[in-house]
Order: C-alpha cells, then structure tokens, then sequence
C-alpha cells in the first residue's frame, strides 16, 4: 500500500459518503465558494495526493474539527490534511505565511537543541514562580506575541502569562516555569512539519523531565492538546497530567475568593479547548461566579461554535476576516459588549479583524478569560 | 548628478569652456571648447586600473589638499562621467619622463596623450548660468594667520574633515600632531560684512551661519568627548525653514557655546601649536583670550574667478560684487539683461542650497520657453516578446573586465561552478560584457540557447542594468528577466588580496543571483495618459509666476484666487526691495499678463475637492469643475495678528508693519501719518517669530522689510530706531540696505528674548519704550510717536488645512507644508504631481516666491509636456484575495499609494495606485497577510536567496 | 531567575578561525552604492558577508532576518539611508520600527543581539561601509558561530 492510500485509509477516507455535511458547515466554505471539504477528499481520492500537494486551498483548511464533528461515518478531515500537507511540504509546498513567516521561523528555530531562550523577563517579584517542582505552567508563545503584537494593538499579549500566575498563585500553587520551554509544535503539527514537531516534543519533555514535572497547566488550548494528545501520539506516553487553565481553576473553586467584574460578555470556543478537549462548562462556570459579569451565548456555541477564522499563522485572507467579522457580529447580536476567548490566537485574530476602516470596527472589547478571573480575584 | 548624466535629454560636456554664443533667444549659436581629458569617454569603463598604476601623486583639490590623488584620476566619488583625467601639469609624461603606466594598464585603449581641445558648436534655444561662487581665501586676513598656523582651517576644509569619505575618515584631528582637539573654535563671517576695512565681501554670505551650527554638532557627533566648542559672532542669522528651530536645538549641546563678536586675532603658541583668541565678549563687554585647540573660520562666498570672462562671451553685466547682475525689472532673480539668458544659484549672489535648487528649476521654466521640441522621446517599436512561461533556462554571463574581475577571481573556476547550479543552461566568459561585442555575443547565446533567465556576474546593476536590461529587450527577451550580479565592485574591486576567498564568494554572489534569477517574472512599462493642463492654487507674485511660465509654454493653465483680486500680498506692499521696485506696478504688470494671456484665471474663486493622481486630477471649486495633470499650490501665508505684546491692542500708535506698509503705501513723499510727520519711530523685531510658544522659526522677510521701512522713515527726517535679536539681513543686497541703514543713522538696539522691551503710555497712545541696552548695560528710556512690531508670517490655517486633507500632502510642526526634500526637492511635496510655491510652504520674500513660482512651473511642465506617462513596474500590487483590508499599507505609505477600494458587496480590498507607487517595497514587509507584493523584490525571490545561502539549495 | 542566554554560555575559542556566514541586506539607493564606493576606492575589507540587495531598508521584514538566523546565519546586517536621505522619504523610519520588533524577537530567542544591527551609510561613505563591515566581521567572529549554525565554517 502507497503512503497516499495508506493514509487515505487511516484517516477513514475512503468511508466518504459524499454527502457534503461538512462542506456546509465548513466555516471557510460559507464565506469562500473555492473551497470544499469534500471536493479536496475527493480530489485525493481519485488522484492522490500527490496532486492536492501544489493546491494552494490545502493551506486555508483551519482544522477546527466541525466537520468531523458533523460528519456521519467520522472521516478524519483534519488529520487527513496534516498528512497530505506533511506530503506536500516534503515536496517543497507551503502556505502562504503571515507576517512574513516570522513566526514560523520562531517555531522552526525551537526545534534547534542548542537554543537557549531569553523568555521569562516578564516574570515580576510578585509572582511566585519556582525552577523545579511538580505542577509547571506552560506559557506557550506569549513572550513572542509580545513582542510582535503588543504594538499594533494596544493589549499586552503577556498579560495572559501574567494573571495565570497570578490566578495560580491566589489558589496556591506557585508553577514552574521553565527558562528554556520551547514552541509546544503544535502549529508545525497541523502544517505537516512532524519530524520538527517530533524533535520538539522531545526537547520540551526532556525540560520537563529535568525540572521534575508531573503536572502540567497551560493558558492556550493550541498547548494544551499538543502535550496532552499530540506528544504521546507522536513520541509516546509520558505520564503527564495536562490541563488548561479554565480546568484548574474549576477544579480549585473551593479557593477562589471572586469579586465583581461588570460587563456584558459572549464566550469563544477555542476549537482546541472545546471540539479537541470537550471543555466548554469549566470557563462558563468560572465565569457565572463572577459578580456583575453576565454572559450572553452567541448563536454559535460550545459543540457548535464557529473557529476564529485563522490558525496556523498560514493563509490568512480576506476569507479569514469575514469569519471573524461574522464572529464579532454574532457576539453583537447576542448582546455582548466584550468578547471572552480562553485562547491567546484567538484574540490576535479578533482584534486584528477590527483593524481596517471604521467600519471594521464593531466596537466589540476582546479579552482573554485569565484577564477577567485575575481581574475580578479578591486579594 | 547621476540622474542629470543619465537623463536622454540632457549631455553633459564636462571640462569644457564657452567660448563664443552669438543669436538671439531661441536660437543661439554656442561655441564650446572641449579641453582635452585624454581618456576617452566613450571607451573608458571607469575601472581605475590606471589609477592604481599611475605613480604621480599630487595634493587632492577636492580634499581642499588634505588628501592625495594620482595624476590620472577622477574628481570626486561621484563624477559624472565615471571618466578619468589627466592632469598634465602632474603628469610624468608630460615632464619629458617617459611613463606610459595608465595606457598599458588600460585593456580599452582609452588613453590619448595626443588628445587635443575641441571646438563644437550648439544649436540653443537659451542659456543658464549656473557657475556657483569661489571660496574667500582667509589668508587675506593675516590676524587670523590662516596658512600660517597649522590649526586654522576654514568650514570648507572641515567638512572634508567631517566626512566619513574624507582625508581622515570623518575623525577630527589637529593637521599639526594628529590629535583629536578638546577645545576649538568658529569664527564667523570670515570675509563676509566687512567693511572694506578687511579684504573681503561687504555682504553677507549666508549659509556660514547654519553650516557653523551644523559642524558644531557634527563636531560634537564625531568627537563626543570635545570638550568646548566656542562659536563667534555677531548675527546669528538662522534665516530659512526650519533653521530658527535647528539652531535652538543645539542649545542642547552643552560643550558648544555662543560668543557674541568677532575675534581681533589669533596667535599660536609656538610648542603646542594652540591657538591664542583675543576677543570681546559683545554682551558682557569683557574683553578676553581663550585658548583653543584648533580654530574653524567660517569664509564667505566671492564671486568665481572666471565671471568677468564668462560674461564677457554672454554679453552680460557684472555687479559690483562681481556676480552676474539680475535685471531688476522682473523682481525675480533669474533674468538677465539679455533675453534668453537666466542666471540661478551662487552665480547671481549668495544663496543656500534649497533656494539655489528652486532657482535652478526657475530658470529652467524660463529657458522651456524659448526651446521648440520639450521632449524628444524614442519611437516604440512593436517586438514580439519571447515566451518565458516554461521552466527556467537560465544563461550566466561572466564578464572579466579587463583584468579587473579576470585579475582576481578564477573565471574559470567560476565558469565551472557555475554549470553546476541548477537550471542554468550556458555559462560564457568575455573579456568586456557590456561592450558592443559583448553585447551582441549574449543577444546571440540567449537567442541560441532558449535562454529565458540571463544572470550577468559583472559590475555594478547601478550603472549597468539598464545596458545589460536594454539588450535583452531588443531581442524580445523580457528586461525584467535580467539580474546582475556585482563580482567587480564588490568583490574583485575590495578582496583584491585574497583571490580564493574572493572567488569562493563570487560562486556565492552567482548562485544568489541564480536563485532570483528562477523567480524573476516578465514586468511590462504601463503607460497612463495625461491631461495637459494645470492648476494653480493662489493668485499672488509666486501663483502668477507660475501660470504665466506654463502658458507661455502653451500649457492649458486654470489659476484661482479666493480673493475677489489677483495679485496677493503684492496689493498690500509699497516698493519692493532690493531693486526699489513699486510694488504696485509688478503687480499691475503682472495681473495684467495673466489677463491678456490665455490663463483662464478666476478669482473669488475657492476649492471644494480635488481627487485622482497625477496626470488625472479632478478639481471641483465653487467656480465650476475641470481635469488637470498638475496642481501647484500657492496659497501664501499669513501675517501674524499680535494679541496684546507690546500694548499692540491698548495703544492706537503700535501698529505692525503691514499697517505701516499700508501708510506708506498711500504716501508720497514725505512721510505723514494722521496728517502729521513722526518725530520717533521704534521698531520691534521677531514679534510672533522665534518664539516657542506662538512661532518658533524664523520669519525671514521681516528683518528686511524693518530696514526698507526704516530708511523711508529715516530719509524723511524721522528717528528711528530698530530693537531686535539678530538682524537676519539675508536678502539679496540685504546687507547692503542694513548698512545703509546705519549710516543715514537708524539706531539699532539688541535685546534677548529674556528681557523684553517695554512699552508705556498714558491713555490709548504710547509714550515711551524701554529697553536694556546691553553693552552698556543701562537701560534707555525712548521717546516714541510710533511703535512698530515686526510681525512675522504664520500659515494660512483654513486654507492649509483644507489642502492638506484634500491632497495629502504633508504639514511640518511649523504648521507649513512640507517640501519631498528640504534642501533638494523645495518646490516638490511627497504628492506626486503637487507642488508649492511661495510663503505657502515658509516665509520667503518676493524674488524667492517668484524664484519658486517659476521652479513650480518647470516641475508641472515636466509632467504635462508628456501626453503619456510611463510607470515604471518595480512596483508593489496587492494581491486582493489575500487581503484582509487592515489599512496597514493606507496609513503607512507617505505617497498615499494604497487605499481601500470595494471589490466586492461588503468586501474591502487595498489596492495599490501604481502611477503614485515608487516600489520601495516597505508596506509589503509590513503586510500582515502577505497580500502585498514587491514586484522584483518579492517575497518569494528574497527567500528563495536566503535558501540558496544558507541551505545551498537553488 | 538565572538566564542561560548565549552570551552567558560563550564557549571557548576553537582552534581553527572561525569563518562567520553573514548576510547583508544593504538598500540600493544608499548603502548598496556606499559598498561600490568602497569598490572605487578599492577599500578592501573582509570577504566573509554576503550581499542582498533591496530598492529600500524599508523593504526588509523581520522574517527576512529571523529565516537568515534560522538557516544559521552568524549575524544579519541590515543598513540603509541616513535619516532624511530616504530615497522613498520613510522607508529607514520603518526600518527603525521593523528592526524594534526584530530586535525584540532575537532577545527573546536568546541569540545574543550583537548578532543583528541596523546601519546607515550613504552613497559617499565607502570608507564607512569598509570599516562596518570590518567591524561587524570581527564582532560576529568574536561571538563565535550562531547556535542555530549546523556546520560553521573555518579557515
């Protein structure tokens, strides 16, 4: 059996009913007609995916899931486009990369074992941190969101890092965070780099091997899945506990001493958090804790809940911002004033989307989940 | 310089003479002697081969002697030619030694001892002189012992000094022992403002001021450790845009201090070689020596050596300072006596560089009319183009250049590697590429071999691209298909001593430029049409200038005044200076040109809207809509309304000088005002100028509209005297007038900006006004009839700002609009196809704004003589499906290029005017998306060469 | 906390010279023609950076220069017009504001910062261009190889 078959079977492929359920609810086809779930299925069933390789479209699936999630004999969508795109990258194909590739050069240079990062000056004396122990915070790419981001929108991506540790702290667990953690991969994952992906998974492991870690907790679902599904999938079972942060704080609620945060919010289901992990109640019920935060479901949610439009750092478009418009609408209409997301990507995506001519600007506030919990923490 | 020698419709004849120009404008017959260069232009390759090996070193005149240079050589780095020359005085050759190194080192042939002078003669329509000024010698002034002590340099001495290309690679050192000085000094008008007692100018010369200002704190940016740095003199004249702030700035500088008078001598310590300055301080009245460590004068401008001879050919007068003499009727400063003729820059008199550049564009326009064919363009010829669609065949063309590649690389090692690189198909070797054999060698190779990418390893693509880019055209080949890869100028030219590594990075260069060269994709010119008709913005001295130079050009000309009357300011002025003309005349004359000329001018006429781009504007104003290609905006400026500075608003005898002028200008004769002649007139400067809170520049015209008034009043028996800060005469004959000034008996009076003087009375009339007298020390009570403030000029806010928001074009802190290039481009804004003229972009008097109106004109009629434009295609595009409408690239770009345009219903794109697009590529980096495109410089090719650097893959 | 930067970590000098890989992306206006100044001159300096020419500093992405580091490059020199001298009037001003978010990235990635700079010569200064480039030679030569530099070169 040839590669493609092979993968074509692994991902239950060849199981397509062609009904095209998943085409319908493809958030990208609703807004760009080119694209077609089941039309690229089909393309590399009957010709392979040798061909689909040089297709420019193969870049824009966002792997959200919720096609999978509606398709009647579960083919594998998602992981059916991480294999031909591992296929087609091999090949010499890619996307086409936002900010100039900038962060998938970040992500690549993870890989490399002699690399010593300079990532943990956002670490203030209040913050209690510790080098070595049991429970580690997994602060993902913030430091570099920092820097990229933090200009062209006003909003401190690592802020995010810091009220986790400062949440973490109020329920008494003091993280470790590693001086040296890399890129979790997840991203080179979903764009066929598994070889990088593996590399790195590795590199990360070994970290926290050293540092003595059972437990993991990470603020950004992307995170989360990578270390909880993707590195035993990938490089076997490492015994770690891996949860996001909405899960801890949920499962420490007897701790946490909440005040009042006014507004009027919607929630973001972060796919990775929601259709990969099945966490939509542990943010939910945090939130209905907080005083004066009333939360108003968009039309889209939990299961059903529509992907920010953009992932990967890869074909980013007009298509893209529709999504997110759409998004930013539906929160609009639910009657929220402030969109709540619990993924750092997410809210790079949303704000960006306002970026443009008045009229892009709904004027919908985006924060992040651990911003409002640490904000609304009685101390 | 390298645009003028490229340009087709301009040759440049470089060490020639004019020896004979008879006719009359329109047509002149020009006689020109070539003096001979012996080396020919058209064969040399400006290799330096010759150079290296020529053994004859002279002192660098270019490096004011400082420096060394070979007897064959180049003037400076940038020549224009890139031609050598010898000089036959330094020449061995010539001294009856037989050396014949430069023409055995010349693989070209390009040497001719026998070279002899040629006549040639021209065909003009007009002539511009443009022969600039001749440095003052300070030797002349023997107290300061330039030439004698080793550490007294002139401005011009250091800012060869100053470069980083310099004799001392920019370090500042003492010429006696190579230290770098802790201590020194500027003296100022060094042979400027004497007078007649010192050798030298009775004018000012200008520019010595801000340059001193500037070296200063070059000085201190070079040197950080200097530690004092004294600066003497006695106006400090920062007169003209943004010089006021500059020079307040460099209060900043601690170590450099201001020193009030003009040094009586310097002496030097014989052992040190430190120099001993004897000096008062003006303002303290101390009289005192300072030690210094090297001493900087600041010498003035004289007229070049070579006027008399030259006007002598022209037909055309000398002044009495020995520069060409404007005619005076015109009031502007580009006429001379003789139609056809026009004059610009340092040859008229002294003038900075902006104003020298406005000039020069002036009397271009006034030279465009007088020359029949404007623009001789090529006729297209119809190629069929070769089909490049396939996959890349890519031919490499390794050129020798004499031996000056071959000499250092392994040609044939390279030759070898280079087969080696993926999709190259031929590989060749000449001994000069770009000659006419070379060049019909690789039309042929490219022909033979179905070659569709062409890399040539040579010189530099700065002066060859388009040689190499022209012969692949003119075989159908696309010229964007052509990369060159620079293995001479910066490789050969700078590894000379190390041939293996040297060739190892050539290979590199080559495989760079392949890997691009498989990226290069076709790029076709664009040609967009143009409406050949401008607007002019504003009816004063400079819009009228403007619309009557385009006319006579036979351009269609809309010009609009939103005052029921042409003529501006002009209609409020009474003699303009320096020629005495009466204002209401030129302004008579001109309106009544502008009338009978086929200008369609409108007053009472203002704008609503202006949209499109160069070559294509739409105007809609309250006075009906029409197309134009060009815009020139001449709106003008305010005068400053004083609020309650110096009783302006208690006092009914404090008036500014516009309401001065508006008595003078109803006068005849003896001055009277309110039927009475004034016994004492007190005039005060830099009223709403200089000043950080209301005006921090410099208005300019104030200090010589003080002194025009001042002798009217004085030569009608009147007292009068001036309080200012700096008489910041700058004008031309300005100086003179100040002089003048003085010696019919104007008092002219200092005070600071901390102490102010003051002005009492009883009632609504004012008395007196008091003022410290700073020499003395004392204060001075003086009787006044009048009080005169100097109002200085401000921005016309409505107007301005409105302009701004229509066409974009940029406003500076001083609430003016902002010149492309302050000193290079002054009449020109970053708007393509917009343009200023006059007080609209600065204070200026009126033989600038008409200087300005005329250099408006030349730019607009560079644009609209051609019906079409060509746009060039290193441009950047959008490519809009990829497009997230982020406005990224909207607010970035200083050429206003993109903007957001609907492509779809609800669905914005950016979209790139590619005849405003000037292809830097900045807003492609910045392109969140990768939506923008730099075409030539794409993504895809910068990358593909990083991969083929550092993954050696291709 | 204690940061094991690169620079924190400098090995000791190999035995063989190490030969840095440096690219240079130099404007064509200003710096691209300084460095054929310096060929004019016959300014000769070191050999060991290689030349990538762009119409404007502007033009250069921080993705150009992280994609350098990554495939190992030694150092990244990016130079362009004195300030006012733009031929595109911003583009060097853009430069500054793209370099600040480069410079941002390279500290964070811990490579040490002395391995990214951000010049300006003009068309004039080949003596300039010939003792940056020196200098930045022997600076990055000092440093040693990039971490991310999988085969550094020597003599």
């Amino acid at each position: 059996m040839d590669t493609a078959t092979e993968q074509l079977k692994k991902n239950r492929a060849f199981l397509c009913l062609e009904c095209g359920k998943c085409t319908a609810v493809c958030p990208i086809s609703k807004v760009n007609n080119a694209y077609s779930p089941r039309r690229l299925l089909a393309e590399g069933l009957f010709y392979g995916a040798g061909d689909l390789a040089s297709d420019r479209l193969l870049w824009s699936c966002l792997t959200c899931l919720l096609c999978s999630q509606r398709c009647p004999v579960d083919v594998k969508y998602s992981e059916y486009m991480r294999d031909v795109r591992a296929v087609a990258y091999s090949q010499g194909y890619f996307g086409n990369p936002s900010h100039g590739g900038a962060l998938h050069h970040i992500m690549e240079m993870a890989a490399s074992p002699k690399l010593r990062q300079n990532r943990t000056d956002w670490i203030t004396k209040d913050l209690k941190v510790k080098q070595k122990g049991e429970v580690l915070y997994f602060v993902g790419c913030l430091p570099y969101y920092e820097e990229l981001f933090s200009k062209d929108f006003e909003y401190s991506p690592i802020s995010i890092a810091v009220d986790t540790v400062k949440i973490l702290n109020h329920l008494g667990i003091e993280p470790v965070v590693l001086d040296n953690e890399r890129c979790c991969g997840h991203d080179l994952y979903w764009l066929g780099q598994l070889d990088r992906f593996d590399q790195i998974a590795k590199l990360n492991l070994g970290e926290m091997e050293q540092a003595g870690v059972k437990q993991v907790i990470t603020s950004c679902p992307e995170c989360a899945v990578a270390l909880r599904r993707l590195y035993p999938e990938r490089v076997g079972e490492n015994g770690l506990d891996v949860r996001h942060i909405s899960q801890v704080i949920s499962e420490n609620k007897s701790r946490l001493r909440l005040g009042r945060w006014d507004g009027e919010v919607s929630f973001q289901d972060p796919c990775r958090l929601g259709r990969f992990m099945q966490v939509y109640d542990e943010p939910r019920e945090i939130m209905s804790l907080i005083e004066g935060l009333q939360l108003h479901e968009m039309a889209h949610n939990r299961r059903g809940a529509i992907c920010c439009g953009t992932t990967n750092w890869i074909n980013c478009d007009a298509t893209c911002k529709q999504i997110q418009k759409g998004r930013l609408d539906e929160a609009r209409a639910a009657g929220a004033e402030t969109l709540v997301t619990a993924c750092p990507k997410c809210q790079i995506h949303f704000r960006c989307a306002q970026c443009g001519e008045e009229s892009d600007k709904n004027g919908m506030k985006i924060t992040d989940f651990v911003n409002i919990v640490a904000s609304a923490l009685k101390s | 310089m390298l645009d003028a020698g490229r340009h087709p419709n301009i040759e440049v004849l470089t060490h020639s003479e004019l020896v004979r120009f008879e006719g009359r404008a329109g047509n002149f017959k020009a006689t020109v002697r070539r003096n001979p260069r012996y080396v020919d232009e058209d064969l040399c390759t400006g290799c330096g081969q010759c150079v290296h090996d020529c053994p004859a070193i002279v002192p660098n005149e270019f490096e004011v002697g400082m420096g060394a240079r070979k007897a064959i050589y180049s003037p400076f780095p940038q020549a224009v030619p890139n031609t050598y020359i010898i000089d036959q005085e330094a020449c061995l050759n010539n001294q009856f030694l037989v050396c014949t190194n430069c023409m055995n080192s010349c693989d070209r042939n390009a040497i001719n001892y026998d070279d002899v002078p040629r006549e040639v003669e021209l065909n003009v329509g007009a002539a511009v002189v443009a022969t600039g000024f001749d440095v003052y010698n300070a030797s002349a002034i023997a107290a300061y012992g330039y030439g004698l002590y080793d550490n007294v340099l002139t401005n011009i001495e250091l800012e060869r000094v100053l470069n980083a290309s310099g004799p001392t690679q920019g370090h500042i050192v003492r010429p006696s022992d190579h230290k770098v000085p802790k201590k020194l000094a500027f003296i100022q008008c060094v042979g400027s403002r004497g007078e007649g007692k010192e050798a030298g100018c009775e004018y000012c010369s200008r520019f010595c001021c801000m340059n001193a200002v500037k070296d200063g704190l070059l000085v201190k940016q070079h040197e950080p450790d200097i530690e004092e740095l004294l600066l003497f003199y006695i106006d400090l004249r920062a007169a003209g845009k943004g010089f006021e702030e500059f020079y307040q700035r460099s209060f900043e500088m601690e170590e450099l201090k201001y020193v009030r008078g003009r040094p009586s001598k310097i002496l030097e310590d014989p052992e040190t070689k430190d120099l001993l300055v004897y000096f008062e301080d003006v303002e303290t009245g101390e009289v005192k020596t300072e030690k210094v460590e090297m001493v900087v004068l600041s010498t003035g401008a004289v007229a070049a050596a070579s006027n008399p001879e030259l006007a002598d050919v022209l037909g055309i007068e000398l002044d009495e300072n020995g520069f060409f003499e404007v005619e005076p009727r015109y009031g502007s400063p580009l006429h001379t006596a003789r139609q056809g003729v026009y004059i610009c820059g340092c040859a008229a008199g002294v003038n900075d560089i902006s104003d020298s550049v406005a000039q020069a564009s002036g009397a271009a326009a006034e030279a465009e009319k007088f020359i029949e064919k404007m623009v001789v363009e090529k006729e297209p010829e119809e190629k069929k183009e070769m089909d490049c669609s396939g996959p890349p065949k890519v031919g490499v063309f390794l050129c020798h250049c004499g031996i000056n590649i071959a000499g250092v690389l392994n040609i044939d090692e390279l030759k070898e590697y280079a087969e080696t690189i993926p999709n190259v198909e031929f590989v060749e070797n000449n001994l000069f590429l770009c000659s006419d054999e070379g060049q019909r060698l690789m039309q042929e190779r490219i022909a033979e071999h179905g070659l569709n990418r062409v890399v040539a390893a040579a010189c530099t693509p700065r002066t060859h691209e388009p040689v190499f880019r022209d012969s692949c055209e003119e075989i159908g080949l696309n010229p964007y298909l052509f990369e060159m890869v620079n293995v001479r100028d910066q490789c050969s030219w700078v590894h000379t001593r190390v041939p293996e590594i040297a060739t190892q990075k050539a290979k590199d260069m080559i495989k760079l430029g392949v890997a691009k060269a498989r990226h290069l994709q076709p790029l076709y010119k664009k040609s967009i049409p143009v409406n050949q008709s401008a607007l002019i913005i504003g009816g004063g001295v400079a819009g009228m200038a403007a619309a009557l130079e385009l006319e006579a050009q036979g351009m269609k000309v809309y010009l609009i005044e939103k005052d029921g009357r042409l003529g501006g300011r002009l209609n409020n002025l009474t003699r303009v200076y320096p020629a005495n003309l009466s204002a209401f005349e030129l302004a008579r004359v001109m309106v009544e040109k502008v009338k009978a000329s086929r200008v369609e001018a409108m007053a009472g006429t203002e704008v609503n809207n202006i949209t499109g781009f160069v070559g294509n504007f739409d105007v809609s104003t309250t006075n009906g809509n029409f197309k134009v290609g060009t815009i020139v905006l001449a709106t003008g400026a305010d005068i400053y309304e004083p609020a309650d500075e110096f009783g302006y608003r208690q006092f009914e005898n404090v008036i500014t000088n516009q309401e001065l002028e508006d008595i003078l200008h109803d006068t005849k004769g003896k001055i009277q005002i309110h039927g009475e002649t004034p016994k004492n007139v007190v005039f005060i400067q830099c009223v709403g100028s200089r000043d950080p809170e209301k005006n921090p520049g410099c208005s300019r015209y104030c200090c010589p509209t003080t002194i025009k008034q001042a002798i009217r009043l004085r030569e009608s028996g009147v007292n009068v005297a001036v309080l200012h800060r700096d008489m910041r005469t700058v004008g031309a004959k300005a100086e003179e007038h100040y002089r003048r000034a003085r010696q019919l008996g104007v008092k002219f009076i200092r005070f600071t900006p901390e102490r102010l003087p003051g002005v009492t009375g009883d009632g609504d009339r004012a008395s007196s006004v008091e003022i410290l007298e700073l020499a003395l020390n004392r204060v001075l009570d003086i009787e006044v009839d009048y009080v005169v403030l100097a109002a200085g000029m401000v921005p016309n806010e409505k107007s301005t700002s409105k302009l701004q928001d229509i066409l974009k074009v940029p406003r500076g802190a001083d609430g003016f609009f902002m010149e492309r290039h302050a000193k290079l481009g002054p009449v020109e804004t970053t708007t393509e196809g917009v343009f200023l003229a006059g007080c609209v972009a600065g204070p200026r008097d009126i033989a600038d704004s008409l200087a300005q109106g005329s250099a408006a004109a030349a730019k607009a009629s560079s644009i609209i003589t051609h019906e079409m434009v060509a746009l060039e295609p290193t441009t950047c595009i959008v490519e809009q499906s990829l497009c997230r409408a982020c406005s990224k690239c909207v607010e970035m770009c200083d050429y206003h290029a993109p903007t957001l345009a609907d492509i779809a219903p609800g669905l914005k794109a950016a979209q790139i005017n590619q005849a405003l697009c000037k292809g830097c590529g900045t807003c492609a980096s910045w392109c969140p998306t990768g939506a923008i495109v730099a075409l030539h410089f794409t993504d895809e090719q910068i990358n593909s060469m990083l991969d083929a650097l550092l993954l050696d893959k291709v | 906390m204690a940061v094991k930067t690169e620079q924190a970590k400098k090995k000791k000098k190999s035995k063989k010279e190490f030969v840095p890989n440096i690219v240079v992306f130099a404007c064509n206006w200003c710096s691209y023609a300084g460095a054929d100044n310096a060929g004019t001159n016959r300014l000769q300096h070191s050999p060991h950076f290689r030349v990538i020419r762009t119409m404007c500093s502007g033009r250069v992405a921080p993705g150009f220069v992280l994609k350098a580091l990554k495939l190992g490059a030694d150092g990244v020199l990016v130079s362009g017009c004195h300030f006012g001298d733009c031929h595109y009037i911003f583009g060097n001003y853009k430069q500054v504001e793209q370099f600040e978010v480069t410079k941002g990235l390279v500290k964070t990635l811990g490579l040490d910062m002395k391995r990214i700079r951000l010049e300006w010569v003009s068309a004039a200064e080949g003596p300039r261009w010939a003792e940056l480039i020196n200098e930045f030679v022997q600076q990055i030569t000092e440093l040693g190889p990039s971490p991310l530099n999988h085969k550094p070169g020597h003599k």
